[in-house]
This record gives structure tokens, C-alpha cells and sequence, in this order.
């Protein structure tokens, strides 16, 4: 995974899309973000990053059906791909190594 | 049902105007949903403000369309296409090419000549580095109740000057105007050269560069001379040879020797002031003395940085008068640059000068440059009807109007790149001729930002000729474009009317101009002045001319051609002022006097005409007498001028005899009083009249004779016809330009309506061809063909004419003799006007009226 690095918000994002399973879309997934997280996502950023991770493979989408509410305009769900589950397991791991070398001493702070 | 509540549409217009377009539903889809959502949660106003940040917050990279308008078109293709167009309707329509490029390119020309040389003449004395600070210290001079206003000071200003705050430098000099002659011998070499006298720091205030020698050196000592390095050649074949060596110079019975101190670099020929060597100003000093009273001299001033040259001219204004009590100048400062294109003053007030003929020009070349853009508009939409095909056609098949327009820009454009191309050689070829006219050494600019500026100008000229042309073809709709008949109705002909009247107008007012210049500088050139300037020969007196003056003049008298002969001290066409003159039963104190300072025989060798008492004669005691002319004589309200006294400069003088008035300055000028005075001690210049007839040969003579009675000087002369001639040369300069570009101008005007009248009739031909079948004659015929433009052509006399009436009498007021303005002139202009159209269509018309019906009718 060294060609496409994920950043941050692009990994919130992708674990956001897979905890949605199926009803991921810009307003679901939005509302997600702020719920858990606590924090503000603008439509932009948001928008930006999906399109991104589409276009490194990550995420693919997939046109639903409307409602009314959104003016006749098709929903666009998102799922992770098989490179997008990837790149996440890889952060994962890297991450859990890097804990795991972690000496307890470090974390004793609180 | 609840209302639904309708987001604000300004936030989704802009999405949709920036958001790539395969993102926007979905993204709208988004945000009207959220919108829905903040309606119910947050309210009507919150959520349009959230949506609004929603929209700003998406313009960024990810989400924004890429910047490629016309993603489909290739540019590179159309212009390949445009460019072949205009090519082939280079061809096709040959003879509108050529007269549009001949026209254009001949204006072109004639703009670039004329801007060069602008440009030349504003930059003239801009040279020196020190010019936003250089001054010159001018006076006015108040006398007969007129200021009188020249660049003469008093010797002694510079060091006064000196001692003000403000001032950085001060340096006096002698006057360039009276730039003069001197005799110089070094090594046994003799030769004249320019000199004058200027103040030790005067390399530091002008930029002409020393080679040899330092600013502060070189005139610092009073028998120092420092010359130019082409007099340095000259004399010492070389610029460090001449360093060190010593230079006599001699002027009329002054001179001696001098060390070269230094030499300078020629002045360049952007300097009024040309000079070949400088003495020190302390000399001058020495030798014309230094008096309040006398303005023997010249004045330069370097400000201070930061100084106001208001303050300095407030207190400049009554400078004169700490020195002298009741002085009557009033001194102020003015760039010393701005001299040469400002200088001339109407009673103390700066009145143009150069800059008139500078405006005069810019003028003209726009003119110029009008009249060629018009033709080519008009010859433009005058092909409308077969352009329109084209037109329609390319609209048909999708083309934009926009591409249209950008094809027929590209067409003009070409065509005035081709016109510059032709122009810079034209003008290339001209510019020898051209400098002959000017008196100028002018070139071709070959820096970078003039050829930017002549690209920029071509550039403008093109789409200045294209785009009307561009919209109006562009603008049909193809439907009526490509009807049969659409193009029958030729096009907005009053447009094309009233530019060729615009044409007219100019082309008649410019030949009124000429007629009008050509005629009063005949009239200057031919006017009986009152004394007989032809054969008059001037040269300088010096040698044993200057020493035994009675033998001189007697043996010159001897020689075979000489009628007379005298002298004379001052300028004949400039003499000096006189106000120290008092006489019996005077009333005003204050009239300035010319006074011409002469010797026996004066009045005669330029034979002025005498009406009362005798001349100057040797008969006569010598006692101190004048000659006064008639306007003196009514001036002084003298009722017995003979034998009457008079006080100059409190010395008793008799006046013996009065003259007819004749013109002793040039035209511009009135008569004023004047007197001849008999004094030879001081004059400089000889007057010699010789037998008209065989001058060559009296020439020859007085030449053989000069060499034998003063050996080793030149025999120098110059007539004096020359000298009046040079008064109005700037006169000359203008009448002949404005000859050739109104010239010019009028041939191009004769050029469009060519273009225009070849075009009409061909597009009615079958009109002709179909009256002649009905029995029209020619006359007929060419009748009417030429009815149209002579109506034309009768609106721009009726425009111009009251135009150049007002235009050449205003000009004309700069004279104080001037032709009449005669009713004829203005007819033989708009005769001409008439006629030169009537040439110009003539041939086209009877041609065509003259066509055998059968070779245009068998078509149909």
C-alpha cells in the first residue's frame, strides 16, 4: 500500500462507508461522521474525499433511488472495494504492530 | 399536505455553474436533502445560510469543473482555416486587396515617419542626466508696454544665484543662439569653429562627456579652452594629443592663447545647442564686462532635490529689482528641456511654440491613418452580398458567430501585418528624403518596445478595420443570408455615405490647408519688404578688414560685380532694442527702439528707400547722427524730423534724414520705429552689394581679391536672402510636410472611392446593361452612376469648408502680414475636391456605361 497513502479523514470516511453497510451516501455518511466523532463535516470536504477515494480505487458508487426531499435527485451509495478493504486492514495492522512495541511505561501518563 | 419549502436557488446555480457536471445531481441531490432536513431542525433562514457555506465550502479542486470552455474546438485548426480565408480572398478579390494594402500601407508610412520624428523632437536636450533639475533662467522683459521674454541675463546672476538656498548649482554662459565663429590657429593651423563662453561647472550640469580632463578641472583656470573631440582630430589628429596643447583663438580684434585642458564628446545631434569649443565664462566677463544692467549672458540652475519650482519663482519675480531699482525684467525659471518645443511667449505668457507643429502632426497622422482604416470598412461591407454566402453557409453547419467574427479579424489583421511589412519598407526608402525635409538625422527604432509598440499598432489598426466589418456581416440570419436575393440590399449605406463624406472632408480641408500655407509663404517670400535683399553678401570682419576699415571698404568697392559695400554691428534680420533715447517734445518714456548700427552706405547697399533729408555720407561732418524710418517719425510725433536732436544714452545725436518703413524682422512681427545709427567701431559683419547679373563671376572676384588683402583667412559669405529664408524656416519645413502627407492623404481618399465606385458598378451592371437595352445613353448612364458620389462628395465641401475657413485663419493670426483670405481659394479647393472624385470614378463609369449590354445580360 505504499502507492496511495490514506490520509486521516479519508480513513474515517472509509470505515464510515463500511459501518453503513449498503445506505452509505453523502447525507448518511455525513450525519455518521459528526454523530460519532463529533465533529463538523462539510458537504465539500466530504464530497472531495469520496470522489477521491473513487478514484484511487478504493470506493465504488452506484446511483439509488430518490426521494422527495432531495428534489428527484438519485442517491449515490458508496461500498468499499476490495482495495478499500485492504488499505484499511493495512492501516490496521501497521497500527496495531506499532501498539503492540508500544512499552507500557509510555503509557502509564494518566 | 405541508408546504414544502423551496431552497434558495442563487446557492444551486452557482454549484451547477463550477460543479463537474457528471457530480452535480447527486451532489444538488445532497444538499437539498440536508436542507430538508436543517428546515425541520434549525429553521428557514439557518438552513439557506448552511446551504449557501455548503455550496462556497465545495469549490475547490475536486469538485470544480476543469477550465476548458471549448474543449471541442481546435484552435489551431480554425486558425489554419482563417488564415487560408483571408488568403484566398486576397485573391480573389485582388484589386480591394491591393487598394486596401496600398492604402494602409502607404498611411502607415506616412504615421510612422511622422511619429519618429515626434518622437524626435520631444526628445530633444532630454539627454542630459541631470534634466528633471536643469533649468534655465528666463526673463521679462517689460518695455512700450509689452513683455518681451528671452532667455538673456546678466552676467553677474549666476554668482547672485548662487547664495540661494535652493540652489544646487549655478553656471553661467553665453547665449547658444549667438553661438559664433572664431578664428583658431594652433600649429600653424587655421580653422573657424563654434565657440562660447560658459562657467567652470558646466560638465557637471550637462551630460556632454568629457574624454579627456575632469569636470572640475577643465575650465578652471581662465586661459583654458577645452574642444571637441572632432575638433581635436581636426587640429591634432588625435583626442590625447591635443591635451596640454596650446590654441589661439581671435573674434573680430579679441583673442589670445589657451591651454586645452580638456576634450568633449560632439554633442549629440538631440542638443540645441552645438558647439565646438568652450572658453571660461570669467573671460567673457573680462572682456564684454558685467553689469545689472546688461544681459550679455545666460543663466543655468541645477535645484536642489525636492525643491518646489513654485518657490523659487516667487522669489525670482523681483529678483531684478534688489539689484537694480527700477528694473524692468522679471526673472523665473524654466526646464531647460522644455525650451525647444515651448518657446514662444506672447506678452510674458508661454504661447506654444514647437509644439504646436508637434500637436499639428499627431493630428495629421491620425487623419491619415482614419482615412485608410475607412476604406478598408468600406470595402469590407461593400462585398457584404458576396460574403454573405459564406456567412450563411458557415452558420449553417454550426459555425458561431464569435468564430465568424474572429475569422474576419484574422482576415483584416493579416492584411495590416502585410501593410506593416510593406510600411517599415516603405518607410525605410523615404527616410533619407524625409530627413532632407526635416533637417533631422532621424532613423528607424530598432529597440525592443518600439517594434512592440509598432506590433501593438498594427494589431490595433487590423481590429480597429476589421471589427465593424466582423459584426456587421456576422450578424444576418443565415436564412436571409443565403435567399437569393439576400444580398441585394448592399448594407447599411448611410454607414458607407457618410464615411467616404468623413474621407472627403478631411482630404478637402487638408487641400485647403496646403493652398492656404503654400500661398502666405509666397506672399512672405515675395513681399516687397522694402529694401532689396537679392544679391546682398554677408561675411565677417576680421583681419586687416577689421583694422584698416576705410582702405578695406574702399579697395572692396574696386572690385568688378561690387556695387557698395559697408558694415554693420548688429544682425540685420534681428536688431537690437533701444529705450535710452530721448527727444524734443517727447510724451512716452518707455518705446524700445530698433537700432541698426551702421556705417556709410549702409541704407544704399540694401537700398531702402530715403522719402525725407539725406542719407549717411562721408561728405558730411562726422558728427553723431541717425536715420529715422517713418513709423519713428510717428512714434515721436516729429513735425520737422530734418536737423532735429536727439539724446541716445545722453550723448546728442542729429537726425539727418528719414526712410520709408520696410520689414527689417520677419512677418510675424509688425513694424516698429527704428533708426539707423552711424557707428563703426564695433562691426563685425561686412554687407556687400553686388551688380545682379554675373554674381558667379563677382563672386570669383571678391574671393581672389579677400585672399590677396587678408592672407590666411577664409573668404566665408552667405547671402542674405539665406539669413530671411532661415526666419522662416520652420514655416518652410511645415508647408512642404503638410504638401506631401495631405498628398497622401487625398490618395488614399481617391483610392476608397476607386475601390467603392469599381465596386457599385460592377454590382449594376446588369441595371446598366438592361437601361441601354431601353434605349439610355451614356451620358445617361455615366450621369447617373456619378450622381451618387458627387452628392457625396457636394456634403463634404459644404462640411469642410466652414471648418478650413476657421482652422487657416486661425493660423494665419500668427502673422502680422497675411495673404487675404479670398472667396476663390476655398472654390478652387472644393474644384479640386470635385474634380479629383470625378477622375477617380470617371474612368470606372463610362466604362461601364460604355459596356455592350449583350456581355452582361447573357448570363441570365
Amino acid at each position: 500500500m505504499k502507492k496511495n497513502p490514506i490520509g486521516e479523514f479519508e480513513e474515517i470516511v472509509l470505515l464510515t462507508v463500511g459501518i453503513l453497510h449498503g445506505n452509505a451516501y453523502g447525507v448518511t455518511i455525513k450525519e455518521e461522521i459528526e454523530s460519532r466523532l463529533k465533529r463538523e463535516v462539510s458537504v465539500g470536504a466530504l464530497q472531495t474525499t469520496l470522489r477521491r477515494l473513487e478514484s484511487k480505487g478504493f470506493l465504488e458508487s452506484e446511483h439509488g433511488e430518490s426521494s422527495p426531499s432531495r428534489g428527484g435527485r438519485p442517491k449515490l451509495f458508496f461500498t468499499i472495494t476490495l482495495n478499500g478493504k485492504k488499505a484499511i486492514e493495512h492501516i490496521r495492522q501497521t497500527r496495531n504492530a506499532l501498539w503492540g512495541s508500544l512499552p507500557d511505561l509510555v503509557l502509564d501518563l494518566k | 399536505m405541508q408546504h414544502k419549502p423551496v431552497p434558495p436557488n442563487f446557492p444551486l446555480k452557482l454549484l451547477r455553474l463550477f460543479c463537474k457536471p457528471e457530480f452535480y445531481p447527486d451532489i444538488e441531490g445532497d444538499l437539498l436533502e440536508l436542507y430538508d432536513k436543517r428546515v425541520s431542525t434549525r429553521g428557514r433562514t439557518k438552513a439557506s445560510w448552511f446551504l449557501f457555506k455548503d455550496v462556497l465550502l465545495l469549490l475547490r479542486p475536486g469538485i470544480m469543473r476543469t477550465p476548458k470552455v471549448n474543449q471541442k474546438l481546435n484552435y489551431k485548426d480554425m486558425l489554419q482555416h482563417s488564415l487560408l480565408m483571408a488568403f484566398r480572398n486576397f485573391k480573389r478579390y485582388k484589386s480591394a486587396f491591393f487598394i486596401n494594402l496600398i492604402g494602409l500601407s502607404t498611411a502607415l508610412a506616412s504615421v510612422l515617419l511622422i511619429l519618429i520624428w515626434i518622437n524626435d523632437e520631444l526628445n530633444v536636450d532630454k539627454f542630459h542626466a541631470l534634466d528633471d533639475r536643469l533649468y534655465q533662467v528666463m526673463g521679462n522683459y517689460e518695455q512700450n508696454n509689452n513683455i518681451n521674454t528671452w532667455n538673456g541675463t546678466s552676467a553677474l546672476l549666476p554668482e547672485a544665484l548662487t547664495e540661494m538656498p535652493e540652489m544646487e548649482l549655478v553656471v553661467g554662459g553665453t547665449d547658444p543662439n549667438w553661438n559664433i565663429s572664431f578664428d583658431l590657429t594652433a600649429d600653424g593651423k587655421k580653422t573657424k569653429a563654434i565657440g562660447k563662453y560658459v562657467g567652470k561647472d558646466y560638465f557637471h550640469l550637462f551630460s556632454y562627456e568629457l574624454i579627456q580632463g575632469k569636470p572640475a578641472e577643465v575650465l578652471a583656470d581662465p586661459s583654458s579652452v577645452v574642444i571637441s573631440a572632432s575638433l581635436a582630430n581636426k587640429l591634432y589628429g588625435g583626442i590625447s594629443e591635443a591635451i596640454g596643447k596650446s590654441l589661439e583663438w581671435k573674434f573680430l580684434t579679441i583673442g589670445s592663447p589657451a591651454k586645452i585642458t580638456g576634450v568633449f564628446e560632439d554633442p549629440p545631434s538631440s542638443s540645441t545647442d552645438q558647439f565646438e569649443f568652450v572658453l571660461p565664462f570669467a573671460l567673457h566677463k573680462r572682456i564684454e564686462g558685467a553689469h545689472w544692467e546688461s544681459p550679455n549672458a545666460v543663466t543655468y540652475v541645477l535645484l536642489k532635490k525636492h525643491v518646489e519650482l513654485e518657490d523659487v519663482n516667487f522669489k525670482l519675480v523681483d529678483f531684478m529689482q534688489s539689484k537694480v531699482e527700477d528694473s524692468n525684467v522679471s526673472l523665473f525659471l524654466k526646464p531647460y528641456s522644455e525650451q525647444y518645443l515651448y518657446n514662444r511667449y506672447e506678452n510674458g505668457i508661454q504661447a506654444g511654440g514647437r509644439i504646436d507643429y508637434v500637436n499639428l502632426f499627431s493630428i495629421i497622422a491620425l487623419f491619415i491613418l482614419i482615412i485608410a482604416v475607412i476604406n478598408f470598412v468600406n470595402l469590407s461591407t461593400a462585398r457584404v452580398s458576396r460574403k454573405m454566402k459564406e456567412v450563411g453557409v458557415k452558420k449553417v453547419v454550426g459555425a458561431r458567430r464569435s468564430t465568424l467574427i474572429a475569422q474576419f479579424l484574422i482576415e483584416s489583421i493579416v492584411l495590416s501585418v502585410l501593410a506593416t511589412i510593406v510600411a517599415v519598407a516603405l518607410a525605410a526608402l523615404l527616410l533619407p528624403e524625409f530627413n532632407q525635409i526635416t533637417g533631422k538625422v532621424l532613423k528607424l527604432p530598432a529597440d525592443l518596445i518600439s517594434m512592440l509598440s509598432i506590433a501593438i499598432a498594427t494589431i490595433a489598426t487590423g481590429a480597429l478595420a476589421g471589427i465593424y466589418p466582423a459584426i456587421y456581416l456576422t450578424v444576418f440570419k443565415p436564412a436571409s443570408a443565403l435567399r437569393s436575393n439576400g444580398g441585394s440590399s448592399g448594407g447599411p449605406t448611410w454607414v458607407r455615405k457618410g464615411l467616404v463624406v468623413f474621407q472627403f472632408a478631411l482630404s478637402i480641408t487638408l487641400i485647403v490647408a496646403v493652398l492656404v500655407v503654400s500661398r502666405q509663404l509666397q506672399f512672405i517670400q515675395t513681399k516687397h519688404l522694402g529694401y532689396d535683399r537679392e544679391n546682398v553678401i554677408l561675411f565677417e570682419r576680421e583681419g586687416k578688414a577689421a583694422e584698416g576699415l576705410e582702405t578695406f571698404l574702399a579697395e572692396i568697392k574696386n572690385v568688378p560685380g561690387v556695387k557698395t559695400a559697408s558694415v554693420i554691428t548688429n544682425d540685420i534680420l534681428s536688431p537690437p532694442g533701444v529705450i535710452d533715447f530721448q527727444w524734443e517734445g517727447q510724451v512716452s518714456s518707455d518705446v524700445s527702439f530698433s537700432r541698426f548700427i551702421v556705417h556709410y552706405d549702409f541704407i544704399e547697399a540694401l537700398g531702402v528707400e530715403l522719402i525725407a533729408g539725406r542719407s549717411f555720407s562721408r561728405a558730411f561732418a562726422n558728427e553723431p547722427q541717425i536715420v529715422l524710418n517713418e513709423k519713428a517719425v510717428e512714434v515721436m510725433g516729429l513735425k520737422e524730423p530734418i536737423g532735429a536732436k536727439a539724446k541716445l544714452w545722453g550723448h546728442d545725436v542729429t537726425i539727418v534724414g528719414v526712410v520709408k518703413d520696410f520689414n527689417y524682422r520677419s512677418l510675424h512681427e509688425a513694424i516698429g520705429p527704428m533708426f539707423f545709427h552711424l557707428d563703426s567701431r564695433f562691426a563685425s559683419t561686412v554687407v556687400v552689394k553686388l551688380e545682379s547679373g554675373n554674381l558667379q563671376q563677382s563672386l570669383v572676384a571678391l574671393e581672389s581679391f579677400y585672399k590677396e588683402f587678408n592672407p590666411g583667412y577664409t573668404f566665408d559669405f552667405r547671402f542674405l536672402d539665406q539669413d530671411f529664408q532661415a526666419l522662416y524656416d520652420a514655416e518652410n519645413k511645415v508647408a512642404t510636410l503638410s504638401f506631401y502627407f495631405a498628398s497622401i492623404a487625398i490618395i488614399i481618399s481617391c483610392l476608397g472611392l476607386f475601390g467603392l465606385a469599381a465596386f457599385t458598378t460592377e454590382r449594376r451592371i446588369k441595371e446598366i446593361g438592361i437601361r441601354k437595352v431601353l434605349g439610355s445613353s451614356v451620358t445617361g448612364i455615366t450621369k447617373m452612376l456619378s450622381m451618387e458620389f458627387t452628392i457625396m462628395v457636394l456634403i463634404a465641401i459644404a462640411i469642410s469648408l466652414p471648418i478650413s475657413f476657421i482652422l487657416a485663419r486661425s493660423w494665419l493670426t500668427n502673422f502680422a502680414y497675411s495673404v487675404e483670405l479670398s472667396w476663390w481659394l476655398f472654390a478652387s479647393a472644393a474644384i479640386a475636391g470635385l474634380a479629383i472624385s470625378w477622375l477617380t470614378i470617371g474612368l470606372q463609369t463610362i466604362k461601364a456605361a460604355r459596356s455592350n449590354p449583350v456581355d452582361c445580360l447573357r448570363d441570365e
